[in-house]
């Protein structure tokens, strides 16, 4: 008898979720960056000091300085709470608005079902970024057009993610259970069907927190965010191209702050859908 | 199959007469009135009732939104309010740049994405995985336009390699124009890229699971063979569909891309003609592109049907 | 001279976190040319593990140790490039789900010919035509089954042909076929089982049949196994193995077919039908296995003794069934079946 070990496979890494963690802490970060510039920053982040402009990282400035002197950490911790802003009221919008319409489109079903998805469909033939340009080159810019311009596009994603979890739990037998009570469609949906979607949701919500933010940093980055002296990581990458040659920390910094903070709430976004649903960790 | 597609067709131009509508009602509800921004504020009534009635403007809405569309079918756009040529020829003029730029992106991304999603899904759990998915999730989270500038930094300002902006356009040659369109063109590719490596690999990993994988191993093909011939043609399926989305995000890329890179195309264009005013150029323009997405949704959906017999060919039973 | 297959003391174990866990365990099969063995057992009890192990495609982690070989060569150290030499050109196989075990976007005849132009390196035409053959055989005709058809035409019963078309391709020395009526209609499995039997016998095949039905050992194979919890329980001769019943599980296994129903229900003078019985408990998990034989917990015969040691599979000695074994410590005495079985059910609620 020969005793030889055939190995069919190699080591294999542990199936825990690190996503989430990590998701957690660059998130957490992110927010207390934000809440911190509120009552601290290393310097006046609109101070204008053209003595010490596009001075190179140093221990005073630990990421440089702008055209205009102004320190560029000071400045990226409270351009953390534009985006905040932005993205938190633009995602609030759109699942304000699409929540309602997709547990509606659900629970009443034929017309008016046809007409939200049909109208999801369309909405969808609109590049999203292209368009909130538009509307805030038209509108004007501005925080509140930004988010206007943002939000809607997030209307559609949350009246098809509601209306899909939504239709699989109104074929549950608690839901017919409650229909047979006697119950109205609209007390249903409140007490079953919604309950029943806030995973899904919060995961989506969590990916458009993350997508909301390039956004916002994208409209700030040709003029349209929010205006000056707001500080805003987008506007910091506008001005810092004029400067590439000289300056380029300026063009660094700003996005990868962008980058860190999508990267975390992406993580996060995983982490959580790892975690409440155990049929994608099987799937991973 | 030829019902199917009739009535795909009839949904396809239903949602672009829709998409024209909601433009044009969006465009039409907009305070300003185009003959005054035109002639400016000092004008006189006299002159500028002339203007409306040679720009149609007189006209009741349903008959200029007629008149709109109609246009559309024969290829006319309107004429531009600045420049004073048909939108059409600016169009055109404009998408030699973007399209080839979004065509490009689309090439790059792709043909990034997929091995990397392959090889990652072949090396499940493993470092070369957990290596390549890592840098596809920081991918995800880059923006585009800042990419840009970390590529110009890189390859045009320290090495020197390419160009860090402008077009020198297609008569310059090719090689120049491609030149030019690289550096955006990796900058829309790679976020893309990232997001499309992701989809390939859960998609090639789910048909590995199949039984039919084991039913091609147990016929002797190595499991290479199996990957590459029974794996990937059926995980690629699902993959087209995201390209096809892609598509709507690389149009809408592209007119951040062409500020950074400032490219003489539709989303400098669009940034111009909304500058100026031109509410007729941003109307048409903006229908086009949504009418390009919806053209490009239904191809797709063709695409997948002409990929998965399941679909395209009906029980013999 | 060898065997056509022989397999020694086959152990194969997935190293878990918590230390190794043996799926299989001391399992030995002979097999000439032509023979049919049917192994039987719950799910869970390691037959397809048995079968895995044999084609060298045991999932991720799990090692096998033993000797599995194939006319006196050991399969386990035969590398994989060999191996892929041998799967589907001297061992093949059938598999249970004939709904999933085909690509959906591949037509039947590519997937025919592939393993032809893998293995005999036949042209492409050549191949084509070689499957159309394999077709015409295994029941499905041109020109109504073309060999363009893809696998969503076909109806379940069908693409078990076409699957079977695949594992008979290059005219293998070994066919293992795992559970391959199961997921199929009842009117269908009989033709399917038939279709298997003729084309064993027309080519001089070797058949290991995996099911967990006993009927269709009983009628299909000369000798069988029963393996519960990764050992095999009882092997001998099938109608050895039928007329005596050493081992408590196998009565349990009889006694849990309709079959037996059929069987007792006709000697019940009361008329009254009687219910099915099913063997209490479950297949221990492979971590949490007893230290003693691995039935004992579910055995009506069970003593202190069977949860010392894991009992060895030993002839009964009786006189003519020289190749009857167990592994039970307190085996049933032959003697009336049919009757005891009713018993032991009983026993066992």
């Amino acid at each position: 008898m020969s005793g030889v070990v055939r190995k069919t496979g190699g080591r294999r890494l542990p199936a825990a979720s690190p996503s989430l963690v990590v998701g957690l802490v660059i998130t957490a970060i992110f927010v207390a960056m934000a809440l911190v510039s509120l009552v601290w920053t290393p310097y006046e982040p609109t101070a204008l000091n053209i003595l010490n402009k596009l001075e190179a990282p140093s221990l005073a400035h630990p990421l440089g300085t702008d055209f205009f002197g102004r320190d560029v950490l000071s400045q990226i911790m409270a351009g953390a709470q534009v985006s905040i802003v932005v993205a938190v009221v633009a995602v609030l919008v759109g699942a304000g608005i699409g929540v309602p319409l997709g547990a509606l489109a659900a629970a009443r079903g034929g017309l008016v079902d046809d007409v939200v998805m049909r109208s999801t469909d369309l909405a969808f033939a609109f590049p999203a970024l292209l368009t909130a340009v538009i509307i805030t080159a038209l509108a004007g810019p501005g925080a509140v057009n930004a988010i206007v311009a943002i939000g809607i596009f997030n209307i559609p994603v949350f009246a098809r993610l509601t209306r899909g979890a939504a239709l699989g739990l109104w074929k549950r037998d608690f839901v017919l259970a409650a229909r047979c009570a006697g119950k109205s469609d609209l007390a249903i949906t409140i007490e079953h069907v919604l309950p029943n979607c806030t995973a899904v949701l919060v995961v989506q919500a969590t990916i458009q927190f993350a997508l909301a933010i390039v956004a916002e940093a994208g409209l700030s980055y040709v003029g349209l965010g929010v205006q000056p002296p707001q500080p805003s990581w987008g506007k910091m990458l506008f001005d810092a191209q004029t400067y590439i040659y000289t300056a380029p920390w300026l063009a660094i910094f700003p996005g990868l702050a962008i980058t860190i903070a999508v990267l975390g709430l992406n993580l996060l976004g995983d982490g959580l859908r790892d975690a409440l649903d155990p049929k994608v960790r099987r799937a991973r | 199959m030829s019902r199917y597609l009739l009535g795909r067709t009839i949904a396809l131009v239903l949602t672009a007469l829709a998409a024209s509508l909601v433009v044009f009602v969006a465009m039409a509800v907009l305070p300003g009135d185009p003959a005054a921004i035109i002639l400016g504020t000092g004008a006189r009534p006299d002159t500028l009732a002339a203007l409306r009635a040679e720009m149609g403007l007189d006209q009741p809405v349903a008959w200029r939104y007629l008149e709109w569309i109609g246009g559309f079918l024969v290829g006319d756009l309107g004429t531009s309010y600045t420049y004073s040529v048909p939108v059409a020829d600016l169009v055109a003029q404009r998408a030699a740049v973007s399209l080839p730029l979004a065509v490009l992106a689309l090439v790059l991304s792709t043909l990034i994405a997929i091995p990397v999603g392959v090889y990652a899904a072949s090396r499940r759990g493993r470092a070369g995985d957990v290596a390549t998915m890592g840098v596809a999730q920081v991918g995800v989270a880059v923006p585009n336009f800042w990419l840009g500038l970390m590529l110009v930094i890189l390859f045009a300002l320290t090495l020197g390699w390419l160009p860090a902006s402008g077009f020198p356009g297609w008569e310059a040659g090719l090689l120049a124009g491609l030149e030019a369109l690289i550096l955006p063109a990796l900058a829309l590719a790679l976020p893309q890229a990232a997001i499309l490596a992701r989809v390939t690999r859960s998609s090639v990993i789910e048909t590995l699971g199949e039984d039919f994988i084991r039913t091609a191993r147990a016929k002797g093909l190595s499991g290479e063979a199996a990957l590459w011939r029974h794996a990937v043609p059926n995980a690629l399926i699902p993959v087209v569909t995201i390209m096809g989305l892609q598509f709507s995000f690389l149009l809408a890329g592209t007119i951040i891309i062409e500020n950074v890179f400032t490219l003489p195309g539709l989303g400098r264009l669009v940034f111009q003609a909304i500058a100026q005013r031109d509410l007729i150029t941003v109307q048409s323009l903006v229908t086009l592109l949504a009418i390009s997405v919806i053209v490009v949704n239904f191809l797709v959906d063709l695409a997948y049907a002409a990929l998965d017999p399941r679909l395209s060919r009906g029980g013999a039973r | 001279m060898s065997r056509l297959l022989e397999i020694e003391n086959l152990r194969v174990e997935i190293p878990a976190l918590t230390g190794a866990a043996p799926i299989l365990e001391g399992v030995d099969i002979g097999l000439d040319r032509g023979e049919k063995l049917g192994i039987v057992g719950e799910s869970g009890c390691g037959k397809s593990m048995t079968a895995l192990a044999i084609m060298g495609l045991l999932p991720g982690a799990a090692r096998a140790t033993g000797a599995i070989r194939l006319d006196g060569r050991d399969l386990l150290a035969t590398s994989e490039r060999e191996m892929q030499g041998i799967r589907g050109r001297r061992i093949a196989m059938v598999f249970q789900e004939p709904m999933t075990a085909l690509n959906p976007v591949k037509t039947i005849g590519a997937q025919i010919a592939e393993s032809l132009i893998l293995h005999l390196r036949l042209p492409k035409a050549q191949a084509a035509e070689r499957a159309r053959a394999l077709l015409d055989r295994v029941g499905l005709p041109g020109p109504r089954f073309s060999l363009d058809l893809y696998p969503h035409q076909l109806s379940g019963g069908q693409r078990q042909r076409v699957v079977i078309a695949i594992a008979l391709a290059c005219g293998p020395d070994v066919l293992i076929a795992d559970e391959p009526t199961t997921a199929l209609d009842v009117t269908i499995q009989a033709q399917i089982l038939d279709l298997l039997e003729d084309l064993v016998a027309e080519m001089g095949m070797a058949l290991v049949l995996i099911t967990h039905d006993l009927g269709v050992v009983e009628e299909t194979c000369e000798r069988m196994m029963v393996m519960y919890a990764g050992r095999v329980v009882e092997s001998g001769r099938t109608a050895d193995v039928f007329a005596h019943m050493a081992h408590p599980y196998t009565r349990g296994l009889f006694a849990a077919s309709p079959r037996s129903a059929l069987l007792t229900s006709a000697r019940e003078p009361s008329g009254r039908k009687r219910r099915l019985a099913a063997i209490p408990g479950q297949v221990p998990d492979p971590r949490a296995r007893p230290p003693g034989c691995a039935f004992a917990p579910r055995c009506p015969r069970a003593q202190d003794d069977c949860r010392a040691a894991p009992p060895p599979l030993a002839p009964l000695g009786a006189p003519g069934r020289a190749d009857h074994a167990a592994a039970c410590l307190h085996p049933h005495p032959p003697s009336g079946m049919a009757g005891d079985v009713a018993a032991s059910a009983e026993g066992a609620r």
